[in-house]
């Protein structure tokens, strides 16, 4: 009885939103839901398709995932490599935690306090006569190439990472497994790169592409930190659903289920892929 | 060597707290100056007008985080029980996996036709089904795998001992469970407090939570207020943190 | 005792449990030998009631207890680990019985402490569970059970986890205890010598299905029980 109740609550809470969310979703785009409603159509699918807008959008986006995770991911590496010791006892292993702290929004404001033109950092360039004015400040957010966004996500990325290291380090007995190289006769650089470096990485890899996908789909700190062409995929696709163009509603829906597609095909097969569907 | 480096490391990560800090107590910072020109308590004192919005905006944030953790937690914990020791385990598992992955302003989006329909859109009572819809799946994460064959095994034992399943949940399994219970109200919390486009969204701007407040003054351009609302949104999981720092972190695989 | 007659149990396709009968007397300690994966632990988790028989039908003192819940039964069922709850002490692991069962407080104390005694255990009462050895664990795993006066203990593996040591001392333990509390018992294990110091008689199974020996001696005779190859092996190396 309970375990009905228990199950249906589930349904209810999980499953019944995100299916009645995707069809809704793809009724509006095919005409058949929503205002613009008068009957079935393809024309809002064909136009997404001839415009481009979403393919560079999502390109744009897996640009800045792949980069901050890049960054991340080497930066966790090579402190945990040099520095495991000192995250594990003393001030680090204290501060380092901080980070998790951070809500996207204030991680995004930080970003542009520290990168902007009239942030921290310019008024160092400046005083230490680097710069001369606001102006001869590189662009460092609003930019084309997303350095203000990457900087952010790496940013809060690099501590998560590097905790989950510090763990695998303790749990896959990495420092023992160093010890057995060392008597082989294997050098420090030799198995930081063959052997630490390859073991981390896959054994947090499910974690790492879950992040990725985060990152794929943020919102905040693309919408502050971002520009108005190309856009990641949520701030497109909210920016397209509250235009007062009509037409874009469809295509909002229409970016929003190619992106829902492809991250639950993406996570549906990392997962099963994964150790954490198994039973322990 | 190594200890200073562990000293420049601890400060540029302790960096960004000190600037909002600086500039929630700043009254001007105008450019080339590398620390505020005058101090000022003001913006720390609107928090405590009883009128003013930012303090209505820290309870109202306060009060839903806390509704969203407490039910997700508590649903979450008995239902994953449910899910755990189900032959579909791997298919729920993968179906609580969804809402996770998703961005959650792109999921509003899809579902805030529903929430309109049901009069929710705009209001409290929309925000915290749409947190919930977020938050409680993730409770299920986090507590399956909690309901292993030790577990059971100790459910089981209690019944040959002669206790009904109420003792055995009562005297046996609550206790066992507290720290888990712990992490994921935590966390449920965390999501909640943390959240941002989904409550702009189904809350049509009119639910102001916390991060709504750094975002209507950072647009605003007072950047002074928007530090000192974002210092508030770090501080309470900090210090929680201070207290315990498994709260806060907690491996995205789950198992 | 306790009577089983033909008891068929199947998980999808496979039969774990085929036409097992046994009985066992009261004060008798019946071991079960076999393999993993022979249907030792389904046999024993049916009788605790914490499994259902999908036919046959189970007396416990000539009466139905089919349908019985676990709690009803009065047949405490012990896992290979101690299972000692980890957020009570050792005082609280051996009352948890009698305090599910209302006993007054004093008579709890009284009859923990005699317990405590009898296991030799009087020093740990207040120790948690993980600043227990092994050997004690189990101790306290059999006295949770001993104090509430089980019809019947049902034993798989419990010392399955331990050391080649603690394992003799605890087989003398327990022999002497159940002795004393004039317990009856199954005892299952996939140890030969175990099998035969443990047990009043023997069952051997294999593949669901439950072979009951008249005797000691026709159970070591029968050449599938491996017991003769046992002893051809020791033999070679006799003067």
């Amino acid at each position: 009885m309970y375990k009905a109740l228990g199950i249906r609550w589930f349904l209810l809470l999980t499953v019944l939103p995100l299916a009645a969310g995707l069809i809704y979703a793809l009724l509006y785009s095919l005409g058949l839901a929503g205002i613009l409603g008068n009957g079935f159509t393809l024309a809002y699918w064909q136009s997404v398709f001839a415009e481009g807008v979403v393919w560079r959008s999502l390109g744009y986006s897996a640009y800045i995932a792949t980069a901050s995770m890049s960054l991340a991911c080497l930066l966790a590496l090579g402190l945990v490599i040099k520095l495991r010791t000192a995250f594990q006892k003393g001030i680090l292993s204290y501060v380092i935690y901080f980070p998790l702290a951070i809500p996207a929004m204030v991680a995004a404001f930080i970003s542009f306090q520290l990168l902007g033109k009239a942030g921290l950092f310019s008024r160092l360039t400046y005083a230490l006569g680097l710069t001369e004015s606001l102006q001869s400040f590189p662009d460092l957010v609003n930019d084309f190439w997303g350095i203000g966004i990457i900087f952010s996500h790496s940013l809060m990325a690099f501590p998560f990472l590097l905790l989950l290291f510090l763990g695998t380090y303790e749990g896959e007995r990495l420092g023992e497994l160093k010890q057995i190289a060392k008597t082989l006769g294997a050098g420090e650089g030799y198995i930081s790169r063959k052997i630490v470096a390859p073991i981390l990485l896959k054994q947090n890899f499910a974690a790492i592409l879950l992040y990725f996908i985060f990152v794929l789909g943020s919102y905040e700190i693309p919408l502050l930190l971002g520009r108005e062409a190309p856009q990641m995929i949520s701030v497109l696709t909210i920016r397209k659903l509250q235009r007062y163009d009509l037409l874009d509603k469809p295509e909002a829906y229409i970016i929003a289920l190619i992106y829902c597609v492809l991250v639950l095909t993406a996570m549906v097969i990392s997962l099963r892929r994964s150790k954490i569907l198994q039973k322990n | 060597m190594q200890k200073g480096f562990t000293y420049l490391l601890a400060a540029l990560i302790l960096l960004p707290f000190s600037l909002l800090l600086l500039l929630s107590l700043a009254e001007g910072w105008s450019f080339p100056s590398i620390l505020p020109d005058a101090w000022t308590a003001e913006h720390w004192s609107r928090l405590f007008q009883l009128d003013g919005d930012l303090g209505q905006s820290l309870l109202l944030s306060i009060g839903i985080s806390l509704f969203v953790a407490t039910v997700a937690t508590i649903s979450g914990f008995l239902t994953s029980r449910f899910i755990a020791y189900s032959p579909f385990r791997e298919r729920y598992l993968i179906m609580a996996y969804c809402p996770f992955v998703l961005s959650p302003v792109v999921y509003a989006a899809c579902i805030h036709f529903f929430f309109i329909k049901m009069g929710l859109s705009g209001h409290i009572g929309g925000v915290l089904i749409g947190q919930l819809i977020i938050a409680y799946p993730f409770a299920v994460i986090i507590c399956h795998g909690h309901w292993n064959e030790r577990i059971r095994s100790m459910e089981q034992l209690v019944a040959t001992l002669g206790g009904s399943r109420r003792e055995a949940f009562q005297k046996v399994i609550l206790p066992l469970s507290k720290g888990i219970l712990l992490v994921c109200f935590f966390q449920c919390y965390l999501i909640s407090w943390f959240e941002y486009g989904l409550t702009t969204l189904i809350g049509v701007g009119k639910v102001q939570t916390m991060t709504l407040k750094v975002f209507q003054y950072i647009n605003e351009a007072d950047i002074y207020l928007a530090a000192l609302s974002s210092w508030l949104l770090f501080l309470p999981p900090a210090i929680l943190l201070w207290f315990n720092k498994r709260f806060v972190f907690r491996e995205v695989n789950v198992s | 005792m306790i009577h089983c007659e033909r008891l068929n149990k199947r998980f999808g396709s496979e039969q774990v449990l085929e036409e097992v009968s046994f009985s066992l007397a009261e004060r008798e300690t019946l071991s079960v030998l076999g393999r993993s994966g022979s249907g030792k632990t389904t046999l024993l988790k049916i009788l605790a009631g914490l499994e259902s028989a999908d036919e046959g039908e189970i007396l416990l003192k000539g009466q139905r207890i089919n349908e019985q819940s676990p709690q009803e039964r009065g047949i405490v069922y012990l896992y290979q680990e101690a299972l000692l709850f980890p957020h009570l002490n050792v005082f609280e692991n051996l009352a948890f019985g009698l305090r599910l069962r209302r006993t007054p407080s004093p008579e709890v104390k009284r009859a923990v402490e005699e317990m405590l005694a009898r296991l030799g255990l009087s020093e740990q009462a207040s120790k948690m569970p993980y600043q227990l050895s092994g050997g004690q664990k189990q101790r306290v795993s059999f006295g949770r059970a001993l104090i509430i006066n089980p019809k019947v203990l049902l034993l798989d593996e419990p010392f399955g986890a331990l050391d080649v040591e603690t394992r003799s001392s605890m087989q003398a333990f327990l022999k002497e205890v159940s002795l004393e509390y004039q317990i009856t018992a199954i005892f299952v294990t996939h140890d030969l010598k175990e099998a035969l110091l443990m047990g009043d008689r023997i069952g051997y199974m294999r593949a669901g299905k439950l072979d009951i020996y008249d005797s000691k001696e026709a159970f070591v005779q029968d050449p599938r029980t491996e017991a003769q190859s046992e002893i051809e092996f020791w033999k070679r190396y006799q003067s």
